[in-house]
């Protein structure tokens, strides 16, 4: 998979998350992240869920982890908001399965990889059991 | 000035003996290591730090002194950028003499006039602060998703369960609990649960609030969901749930009106 474009950084938050509060963090400072560059409230519901997806399967999938906010810029006034998730877990064994629809070890909707993708403009996954999981999305406006 | 005095003045930059004085006087603890990881330099602020002079740490392995979680691991971010990594930051914890200090450091590699990679460079802020108000945070949020999820009994045979902010699974757990207690009790026909208040619908919320409608369906009682607002509709629409058979309402006004239809009430105005 294509390694994606760095982007000028305006804003970026870290937080770790290990359990379901962290969970709810990462999606309230998402909402407000996508508020404040100027995302409608249908966006900004649609990229926290975004996040959440991701941390929730760092919870779930590899115990701990942490989520970076970004809000980025690309060509002077293009703004958007990139989320990246990252973990040290076992990783995920079969990315191609994962990014299918239903696909699932945790006995759940199997929705979550496949749906961030297509909520976001731009997605990179890359895992292994090394180094765990690591997820870039963009959102651009 | 003109072009051939700038170009002069900036490859000479400062005065070494200035460049070094302000280095040692930064306010917080700068250091570099050689490929090795030994200890060549170390400000006043980073001596301060750990406690000790330079001569005693002088050509010492830095993980034997900072012993931190990334010491010695694949996480070492020192040993990244003298492998070639560009420049990282990263939150660590370091275990100097007993105390335990949160930190955030940023490397990048140390250069000669080649570019040779010859070691690397360091500086730490101390993060303390910032993890304590985190962890605040943390337990407040805490707290607000421990908040029962309350069961209101809106009419004969109907209740009304309004869900607010984060589902996880404890909470779905606690809510069909409640519900299904609720049934029992109150013998009622109608759940309506409420999710106008919900801070997003992922993947792990619809499959909560699908099971918790199954849940009900078998004790023979009907779930409405309602406070379906345009951007939770969208929502479900893009993850591709799919609510099956679940009846639902985008505001609790409607879905009270459906509940009446299904027990057969109905709503006079007084003329
Ligand atoms: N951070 C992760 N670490 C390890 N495995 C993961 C991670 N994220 C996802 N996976 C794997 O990918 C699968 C698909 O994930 P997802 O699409 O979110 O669906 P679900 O979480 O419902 O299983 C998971 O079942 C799991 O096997
Ligand atoms: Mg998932």
């Amino acid at each position: 998979m294509k390694i994606l474009a760095m982007n000028k950084i305006i804003e970026e938050t870290t937080i770790d998350v290990c359990e379901s509060v962290d969970n709810a963090v990462v999606i309230y400072t998402t909402r407000q992240m996508a508020a404040q560059i100027g995302f409608n409230e249908a966006q900004q519901f649609l990229i926290a869920t975004a996040a959440s997806e991701l941390s929730t399967n760092i919870i779930r999938y590899a115990k701990k982890g942490f989520v970076i906010l970004r809000t980025i810029s690309k060509n002077h006034d293009s703004r958007g908001i990139e989320i990246i998730a990252k973990d040290n877990g076992s990783g995920i064994e079969d990315i191609d399965r994962a990014m299918q629809e239903h696909f699932s070890t945790g006995n759940s909707l199997g929705l979550g990889l496949p749906s961030v993708k297509r909520i976001m403009d731009e997605f990179f996954i890359e895992s292994s059991p090394e180094n765990g999981t690591l997820v870039i999305a963009k959102k651009w406006r | 000035m003109n072009a051939e005095k700038q170009k002069n003045s900036s490859s000479n930059q400062i005065d070494g003996n200035l460049a070094l004085q302000i280095l040692q006087q930064i306010p917080t603890p700068v250091m570099a290591v050689d490929p090795n990881l030994q200890i060549i330099f170390m400000n006043q602020a980073g001596c301060r730090f750990i406690g000790k002079n330079f001569e005693e740490i002088k050509g010492t392995h830095c993980y034997s002194i900072f012993n931190s979680t990334h010491c010695q691991t694949s996480d070492c971010r020192m040993k990244k950028v003298i492998d070639g990594g560009e420049r990282f930051t990263a939150r660590n914890q370091v275990n100097i003499d007993d105390r335990v200090i949160h930190i955030e450091y940023t490397t990048a590699p140390l250069k000669d006039d080649n570019g040779n990679i010859i070691g690397g460079i360091e500086y730490i802020l101390d993060n303390t602060e910032r993890v304590r108000q985190e962890q605040k945070l943390r337990e407040q949020n805490k707290i607000i998703m421990e908040i029962s999820t309350p069961a209101i009994k809106l009419w004969d045979r109907i209740v009304v369960i309004p869900v607010v902010g984060v589902i996880d699974s404890m909470r779905a757990q606690q809510m069909m609990d409640t519900m299904l207690k609720e049934i029992t009790q109150t013998s009622a026909k109608v759940i309506i649960l409420d999710i106008h208040g919900v801070a997003a619908v992922d993947t792990a919320v619809a499959n909560h609030l699908i099971k918790i409608a199954k849940a009900t369906k078998l004790m023979g009682c009907r779930c409405i969901i309602s406070g379906i607002s345009p951007a939770v509709a969208q929502a479900i629409v893009q993850l591709g749930i799919d609510l099956g058979d679940i009846n639902t309402n985008s505001t609790l006004e409607d879905a009270l009106s459906d509940a009446f239809a299904l027990l057969k009430f109905e709503v006079i105005s007084k003329k």
